[in-house]
């Protein structure tokens, strides 16, 4: 099976080579950036001598780069997205660059996708504090009163599942919670925020829905075995910890922060009177809070990732243990800064 | 007042600065957006609640028929845009560079003058709150006659366009004659030209490239320190592109034959160093202190300002898409002369050409 990942030089890309590797997947075209640095891929793939591991570097937004990349190519995992920009840009590298793929994968019958999503595609603003989110919860249906990237990541998905259903070809839209490990994001916007050098720790007791990279990673590998079995799949570890519980861990095993707790109910006070102050003085300051943008990212909800087990991935990495070397991580990396 | 029906093509980032800007005046209505990419053109639609986004220009023009359209598109495709759009009707806002070079500024203001309609052009810095009040103090004759001006322009490559430029050797900002300059110099030159009024400076221009080699292609010549002098008859100037220097700064020098004025577009600031009124080490003394409290006193003005929620990020593209609506409607004269446009325009071909790398690269 020839498989194309796109993104492979982001963080979720290079463990998905690294575990396609080790599945036995070992013709990898690995999609990256003009000017990315792919050392660390090339040393992976040291360690597996029969491997055919090409690298073809190029933009998404590109269709003739796009093209070339899809060719004689049996299963698409599609990682690459924007992380930060302007929400024009971050629209364009995500979604535009997935509408260039999903072109190129129509005119080639046969060619599977697993298109890396996010929690962030679910309407949760209006479901109860504590609300299980399963597979069958809504879809946001409010996207443009998100963040830019939840936005661009609602679109993505949704232009996914109209191009599934216009061609028909096998894919599966994988949605992770907050993807963690060496290398990722230390504090998640669930956890809380940083704010004029105080962090404001948001999230207090919800559980914080991580996914250790290599288990995410795995998840992909095992969802592609039968990429029509499920439309779009949870993906997140067992025993999530709390977000209150992640930052006491944060501050004691990497390093000492400055926090306030601000419980939800005051952070939506605090959230109105940005979002009104906002609106009445014509965006002098941006609404970087928003009553609705709070309710869904800090009202807490449970993710389940039953139908993820259910098609036979079991988690590598125990939580506790993804945790340590996360942590462990950012402490060296603090420790050197 | 006369609604004024306005479209936007081009649905980048700089098209959510004109879509804010426009949702805020009264007598504007945004009737389409549009953008070769459809889905570009649908989220700008979605995230600003407009109702009619569409890929096809023509039909934009046809079924919406705009009064105004704004250009927010790469510059490659300016003129192409702003002939059609004026040939439709419709009086054109068009993003800095109006075009590639003098070529097509003299398309686009010659199809704005056969048929009637109207043309601007993305200056904004020139008409942000110190540029104003520049203006009123130099007229009021506080510096006396300027003699010379310095233009700073700071850029950083480190931002997220910069970032986009250098991860793609095929960028559009590669390709037009004065690459990364091209797309940024408007706001440093004109300010200059402003005072070098002369029909034709003399102009000295130098570039380098001070980022080492990191590509192998495209990227690695395109150049990212510009000076340039321009020398008129009775008033010189000297302009800084640098994208090495932190703080980004953004700032002007006016220096007269009575004072000097600091400009300051990133604090909006502006201070006048008068000549000295004591005599000897007393008017070293004094300055200073006079001068930290025109800083503090402008200070107190930004903040009320601030509270009055008129300290606004876009302030300068807010008062120039007034002006230009205002010309509009009441035929008042344009907020930038065909002739400055074309003057600049002159400017940066010769700059490109002084600049151009030698040996054969293009």
């Amino acid at each position: 099976m020839k498989c194309l990942v796109t993104g492979a030089g982001g963080f979720l890309g290079g463990e998905l080579v690294s575990r396609l590797l080790a599945h036995g997947h070992t013709d990898v075209k690995c999609f990256v950036r003009p000017g990315s640095d792919v050392t660390h891929l090339a040393q992976m793939t040291e360690a597996h001598p029969g491997a055919r591991v090409e690298f073809v570097r190029g933009n998404v937004t590109v269709r003739a780069d796009v093209e070339s990349a899809v060719r004689d190519v049996d299963i698409v995992f599609h990682l690459a997205a924007a992380m930060k920009g302007s929400a024009a840009d971050m629209f364009l590298n995500t979604v535009v660059g997935t509408k260039r793929l999903l072109d190129a994968v129509a005119a080639q019958p046969g060619t599977g996708v697993v298109l890396v999503s996010s929690f962030g595609v679910y309407g949760v603003a209006s479901l109860s504090r504590g609300a299980l989110v399963d597979e069958s919860t809504a879809l946001e249906p409010a996207p443009e009163k998100r963040d830019p990237y939840s936005y661009s990541k609602w679109r993505q998905e949704t232009l996914f599942h109209e191009y599934r259903e216009r061609y028909g070809f096998p894919g599966v839209a994988l949605r992770p919670g907050v993807i963690v490990g060496p290398g990722g994001a230390p504090l998640s916007a669930r956890v809380g925020v940083g704010v004029f050098g105080l962090f404001l720790s948001l999230g207090g007791g919800n559980p914080l829905p991580i996914s250790y990279v290599t288990n995410c990673a795995e998840a992909l590998v095992v969802a592609a075995r039968n990429p029509t079995a499920h439309a779009v799949i949870n993906v997140c570890d067992d025993e999530p910890p709390s977000c209150a519980g992640y930052l006491r861990r944060y501050r004691k095993e990497v390093r000492a922060l400055r926090t306030v707790a601000v419980p939800y109910p005051a952070m939506q006070l605090v959230s109105r009177a940005v979002e009104r102050y906002s609106l009445r003085s014509g965006g002098q300051l941006p609404a970087v809070f928003t009553p609705y943008r709070t309710a869904s990212l800090w009202k807490g909800n449970r993710f389940s990732n039953a139908r993820l087990k259910s098609i036979g991935w079991r988690q590598l990495v125990p939580t506790d243990e993804g945790l340590r070397r996360t942590l462990a991580y950012w402490r060296e990396r603090e420790g050197r800064a | 007042m006369k609604t004024l029906r306005v479209a936007v093509v081009g649905c980048g980032k700089i098209a959510d600065a004109h879509v804010g800007e426009l949702q805020k005046m009264p007598g504007v209505d945004i009737v389409g957006v549009c953008d070769l990419e459809s889905l570009m053109a649908e989220q700008l639609a979605r995230r600003f609640g407009l109702s009619h986004f569409t890929d096809d220009f023509e039909q934009l023009l046809a079924t919406r028929t705009p009064d105004v359209v704004h250009i927010t598109t790469p510059p490659q495709s300016h003129v192409a845009l702003a002939t059609r759009a004026l040939e439709a009707g419709a009086h054109v806002y068009v993003e800095k560079p109006l075009a590639m070079d003098v070529a097509g500024v003299d398309a686009i203001v010659g199809r704005a003058r056969e048929t009637g309609r109207k043309l601007t052009v993305g200056h904004s810095f020139h008409f942000d709150p110190p540029a104003l009040e520049m203006r009123r103090l130099i007229a009021g004759g506080a510096i006396g006659e300027p003699v010379h001006v310095e233009s700073h322009f700071g850029y950083s490559l480190a931002g997220p366009f910069g970032a986009a430029i250098l991860g793609d050797p095929r960028h559009w900002v590669h390709t037009l004659p004065g690459r990364l300059f091209h797309n940024n110099v408007d706001h440093m030159l004109n300010k200059v030209l402003e005072f070098v009024t002369d029909p034709e400076p003399a102009v000295h221009a130098f570039a380098t490239r001070r980022r080492p080699h990191a590509f192998g292609d495209v990227r690695d010549r395109m150049q990212d320190e510009l000076r340039v002098t321009l020398l008129g008859k009775s008033v010189t100037g000297y302009a800084t592109f640098t994208s090495h220097v932190s703080p980004v700064s953004h700032f002007l020098r006016v220096y007269g034959s009575r004072g000097i004025l600091h400009v300051d577009y990133n604090i909006r600031t502006v201070v006048l160093e008068p000549g000295p009124t004591l005599p000897s080490q007393i008017g070293r003394l004094l300055p200073a202190f006079k001068r930290a409290g025109e800083y503090r006193r402008q200070g107190w003005r930004n903040l009320r300002s601030f509270a009055r929620a008129d300290f606004q990020f876009f302030a300068g593209m807010h008062h120039l898409i007034e002006r230009f609506y205002e010309s509009i409607r009441s035929d008042a004269p344009l907020p930038i002369a065909y002739d400055e446009m074309r003057r600049l325009a002159v400017v940066m071909d010769t700059i490109w050409a002084q600049i151009a790398p030698r040996g054969g690269e293009s």
